[in-house]
């Protein structure tokens, strides 16, 4: 599995996203920068210039049309992949610090940072798919997090749901169309912020990352927490595999918290578990800092991880990841086939 | 007698994992099952939204 090295940041990455075919992998960076490139051979396709801050945050809508960003510039931008044309920017009081599409790319929220005077909140804006369209300037929702600031958030199956991981370690459900709190629950330990939130395929279940060293998989509809795994390190992110049952957590602890001097003490490595036993199955190293965020590309066959290092490193998933199966699965496998003839 | 413990316990970790397996698989097709009854397309086709060129047949008179 021999990684290929996107460089071309000048500091470090906070988000990377791959494309709906997974053709484009989309970086942000504290660099302002936001880049764009073949996922496949890591060629640089372009960049999208306009950001005066530190960027947070990056989503493609399902089309693979529009791009938005967020960052410390207290805005939230809409762009055309194609030719990275600026069509939109909103202008929030504090920073914006995550954005994602729903499902059918028609809304698009924004979580934006608390700061004295200002609460968290969580907007969302109606999106016209054409590039062409004029977008609103008005949000259709505004959701104030009064308890404990929003840090990450996104749509469930059919935008019926907006789920928000909080400072606090907790999850919130709320009625993406009314805006009503519905349920909160203390997924992660308390005060050790959730720092990722991401998806299912069909959105039926998340899983989220903490501080407090776990990643966890929840059901969108009851907020039943399903699967825990166990790391040894502060997590900044955790991403859910299609085709085979695993999930991929990065993290690391900070230079500047590690007390000694030890390289391993870092643990700059992307681990993978087993969903369903959560049991470690492998490590990959290579970065020279924390993870500060790992995708996966949409067909299950190859994963992103973008790091404090300022690197993006492009992983090919090759046979032996393919092939690797647990007894039961193997059992299971062989009584589907079974079945079928 | 130890090789008896041992193979007891590797037993019940793949007795354990084959409930997991089992459970997960059960809730997922419950899932499914709810995504088909709400019709969610998008959700169904692995988060994919189909697009006007998917699955066009061009006509040639």
């Amino acid at each position: 599995m021999r990684p290929i090295l996107l460089s071309g940041h000048e500091r470090a990455l906070t988000q990377v996203k791959y494309s709906p075919d997974g053709d484009i992998i989309f970086s942000v960076s504290k660099d302002h920068v936001v880049c764009a490139w073949f996922s496949h051979n890591g060629e640089r396709l372009g960049t999208y210039h306009g950001h005066q801050g530190a960027l947070w945050t990056v989503d493609v809508d399902p089309t693979s049309t529009l791009l938005a960003t967020g960052g410390a510039d207290n805005t939230m931008r809409l762009w055309k992949v194609e030719t990275g044309e600026l069509l939109m920017t909103w202008d929030f009081p504090t920073a914006v610090k995550r954005v994602e599409f729903s499902p059918d790319g028609r809304q698009l929220l924004g979580v934006t940072e608390k700061r004295s005077g200002h609460l968290g909140t969580i907007v969302v804006f109606d999106i016209n798919p054409d590039p062409a369209a004029k977008q609103s300037k008005e949000h259709s929702l505004r959701i104030v997090c009064e308890d404990s600031k929003a840090t990450v958030a996104g749509f469930s199956y059919l935008a019926r749901y907006i789920i928000a991981g909080h400072e606090d370690g907790s999850v919130s459900q709320f009625d993406a169309k009314t805006g009503e709190l519905l349920f909160n629950t203390q997924a992660h330990e308390e005060d050790m912020q959730v720092t990722d939130l991401q998806w299912s395929q069909d959105r039926t279940y998340f899983i989220t990352a903490s501080k407090d060293k776990t990643a966890k998989i929840l059901a969108a509809d009851s907020l039943e927490v399903l699967k825990t795994y166990t790391a040894d390190t502060p997590l900044n992110s955790a991403a859910i595999t299609p085709v085979k049952d695993y999930v991929i957590l990065g993290g690391g602890q900070a230079a500047m918290d590690v007390t000694t001097t030890s390289a391993r003490q870092g643990k700059f490595e992307a681990r993978f578990y087993h969903k369903i036993f959560q049991e470690e199955i492998g490590r990959v190293r290579g970065h020279f800092g924390p993870l500060n965020y790992v995708a996966v590309h949409p067909a299950g066959t190859g994963y992103c991880s973008g790091g404090e290092d300022g690197y993006v490193r492009v992983h090919h998933f090759d046979k032996p990841y393919f092939d690797f199966m647990y007894e039961v699965e193997r059992e299971y496998a062989q009584a589907q086939a079974q079945a079928n003839l | 007698q130890d090789l008896a413990k041992k193979n007891t316990a590797n037993r019940q970790v793949v007795e354990a994992r084959r409930r997991l397996l089992q459970e997960w698989l059960a809730w997922r097709e419950s899932m499914i099952q709810m995504l088909k009854e709400e019709g969610a397309e998008i959700e169904l086709n692995n988060g994919k939204v189909r697009t006007d060129h998917d699955g066009e047949v061009e006509e040639i008179e």
